[in-house]
């Protein structure tokens, strides 16, 4: 999945790289993410627009924790890595 | 009908107005359940249950189902009233599925109510939002209440009582079916921006537990302090009662069987309907209180954390988190471990931990590795007397089991990656609560029936036909010239390149019905009763027919692969939707363990020089 992703610009990332403890905007997705995913994730609250922050960072490339508006997702490498957000 | 989003209290709320009397439809093929029930206070309304879910844009199969039964039960006349269920502390993933259910019941002429939960839960927090202007937004009334602690339940029951040959007003449809689903989900997000409670008071308590509990040390610790307690529950928790049970039918039995006087009623009363179907009853309390300690690790939320943290190393094995309950339930037994497998989302996933779960080492395979290493590993020390080598081979057997379940996992996750569609690891985390242990019982209580209902006909079935094949011609009398027995000798070649005799063909053959069973078709071949509890006799006679250490280890490494449960065959075929999968598996299983088995005989043979 990540090896046909284009490369975000300087000021994007994937949501994967996010800080602990640091807030984003979501600016859209890979294009490498399926469009089913991609609304799934939009309607999950990671919607283009959106403020989104790394509220855990598990060791061990354990799957990260990210919060939007109250509600805490899970994510792991592949679909956090698919999201770009730009850090506030 | 009633639906919502996952987390949001809808199940609460259904037996708070069902009063938890729920009645659950599996579908066959994928894991949805729909529970129905005649509300308490409206007799004559029968409420229709749907899975949660974030949209009525289905992801994976078992939502395209659960969907598509939803837009059915809103073609129904029957059906006058939908209640989407909203969790107002987190609107944001409510709203867009609140106002595409809005859209498509009022199409169909249905009256929409909004259960407006956890309300509790702000008030505890001293937030207040405005529901009354929301309403005004959506257009649908809005009543709020408290799932948990029953507040506005009333209220609730009061909007269903509107007469259901009143269309609602908003009824005409044509122009709500024209909003673009774009801007429908930037309403949604507009709504809940301007609706939502603000600030992170609802989350801070989570995330300090989150901390806590997913930290690297503390969270690790705490993880497997509760999988222990987690494995203690099933095997001691469960004992007494699985006791219980098998000194009960055994006094039914001992109080029943004379009665018929002797002759072939007490025979078959006796060896088939309480022996057999006996020894599967005993698992119920196992299941049972499995089921009870899942559930509450589910409702406190902190299964969600425990699949957060096993996702990463079962990923390698094409696993997921959610695997990880399955396969540590499989090792106590695999029929709670295929039943705690409908909580994985991925059908791949589910399939391949399905895969996985037989290959653990059972609680039914331990009396089978007791009498084979007692009989053929010597019990002496290691290492300086630090280890025993039974207790080693013991160990060795289980983690064996443990590895094998995995590495199948993974070799067929390779074969199937490129043809089954995977869903990805989002979890949502949901808060920590306090559970509700009168639903949590009602669950367990359910799903013992399942298994009762549904495994017992086929058990029932394979006991009688394996009763009649050991009973005749010759009344019971001798095992040795009974019809089982000349199976026994028929297939005898196929057990001498791992060096058995037809007698413990014989005892494979009837371990089929269930692993444990070896151990008293061994015990009946030799003349020993109650081989189960004393098996030193039955070492003895083992030991006297002349088996030596390289069949041993052909067998433990037999009994260790192949499948030879009808139990959790009938409930793999039952969750998995047909048996295709199981077929497979037992042939597949089989006959790995046979070519192990020869191999494990010939390399042990070549070791000792025998």
């Amino acid at each position: 999945m990540r090896s046909v992703e284009p490369q975000p610009s300087e000021q994007e990332l994937p949501l994967w790289q996010l800080a602990l403890g640091c807030r984003a905007i979501v600016t859209g997705f890979s294009e490498a993410l399926s469009p089913a995913y991609r609304t799934r994730m939009s309607e999950m609250g990671f919607h283009p627009g959106e403020t989104v922050s790394c509220v855990l960072r598990p060791a061990l490339g354990a799957p990260r924790m990210y919060r939007v508006s109250n509600t805490v997702f899970s994510l792991d490498r592949d679909i956090a890595g698919a999201i770009r957000v730009r850090p506030e | 009908m009633l639906i919502g989003s996952p987390n949001c209290g809808k199940t609460l709320l259904f037996n708070r107005l069902t009063g938890l009397a729920q009645k659950v439809a599996n579908f066959p093929g994928i894991t949805v359940e729909l529970a129905s029930g005649r509300m308490s206070d409206l007799p004559d309304t029968v409420l229709v249950d749907y899975p949660g879910t974030y949209s009525l844009h289905p992801l994976s199969g078992d939502e395209q189902v659960a969907v598509d039964e939803f837009r059915r039960g809103l073609d129904d006349p029957a059906v006058s009233h939908v209640v989407c269920v909203v969790d107002v502390t987190r609107l944001e993933k409510s709203l867009y599925l609140t106002l595409q259910v809005i859209r498509l019941a009022r199409m169909r002429g249905k009256h929409v109510v909004i259960a407006a939960n956890m309300m509790d839960v702000l008030a505890g927090h001293g937030i207040e939002i405005d529901l009354a202007a929301l309403a005004a937004e959506l257009d649908a009334p809005i009543v709020p209440i408290s799932a948990r602690t029953g507040n506005g339940i009333a209220d609730l029951i009061q909007h269903l009582r509107v007469d259901p040959s009143v269309a609602p007003l908003e009824s005409a449809g044509g122009a709500l079916e024209i909003v673009p689903d774009v801007l429908m989900q930037q309403a949604a997000h507009r709504l809940a921006r301007r609706y939502g409670p603000r600030g992170d008071v609802l989350v801070r308590t989570q995330n300090r537990l989150d901390a806590f509990f997913l930290h690297s040390w503390t969270g690790g610790l705490a993880f497997f302090l509760i999988m222990y307690l987690l494995f203690q529950s099933i095997f001691t928790g469960s004992a007494p009662v699985m006791d219980a049970v098998e000194s009960s039918l055994g006094a039914i039995a001992g109080w029943l069987v004379p009665l018929f006087g002797p002759g072939m009623v007490a025979d078959f009363t006796s060896d088939a309907l309480f022996s057999g179907v006996g020894a599967f009853l005993v698992f119920v309390p196992q299941i049972f209180v499995l089921t009870l300690v899942v559930g509450l690790l589910e409702d406190t939320g902190y299964m969600a954390r425990a699949a957060l943290i096993c996702h990463r190393p079962l990923k390698l094995f094409g696993l997921t988190g959610r695997s990880f309950i399955p396969m540590l339930s499989g090792v106590a037994c695999a029929i709670p471990g295929v039943y705690a497998a409908r909580s994985i989302e991925s059908p791949k996933s589910r399939r391949l931990t399905y895969m996985a779960i037989p290959l653990m080492p059972c609680s039914a395979r331990l009396p089978v590795y007791t009498l084979l290493i007692a009989a053929f590993i010597p019990s002496t020390t290691l290492l300086g007397g630090l280890v025993g080598a039974q207790g080693l081979a013991m160990v060795s057997i289980y983690f064996f089991g443990l590895v094998l379940g995995l590495v199948v996992a993974g070799l067929a996750a390779r074969r199937t990656a490129q043809t089954v569609a995977d869903v990805p690891f989002v979890l949502e985390m949901p808060p920590y609560r306090m559970p509700a242990l009168k639903p949590l019982v009602q669950r367990a209580f359910q799903r013992c029936k399942h298994f009762v209902t549904k495994a017992g006909g086929v058990i029932l079935s394979v006991t009688i036909v394996v009763w009649v094949l050991g009973y005749f011609p010759n009344g019971g009398t001798d095992l040795g010239s009974s019809w089982l027995a000349a199976i026994g000798r028929v297939i005898e070649p196929l057990f001498a390149p791992i060096g058995l005799d037809w007698r413990f063909g014989v005892a494979i053959l009837t371990s089929f019905l269930a692993r444990e069973v070896f151990v008293g078709t061994l015990g009946t071949i030799f003349g020993i009763q109650f081989a189960e509890e004393n098996m030193v006799p039955l070492v003895e006679n083992i030991h006297a027919s002349g088996l030596g250490l390289a069949s041993g280890v052909a067998l433990l490494v037999f009994f260790s692969i192949a499948l030879m449960c009808v139990s959790t065959l009938v409930i793999l075929a039952r969750e998995s939707g047909s048996w295709r999968l199981p077929i497979k598996m037992f042939i597949a299983y089989g006959l790995a363990g046979y070519i192990g088995a020869v191999l494990a005989y010939q390399f042990v043979s070549l070791l000792t020089g025998a």
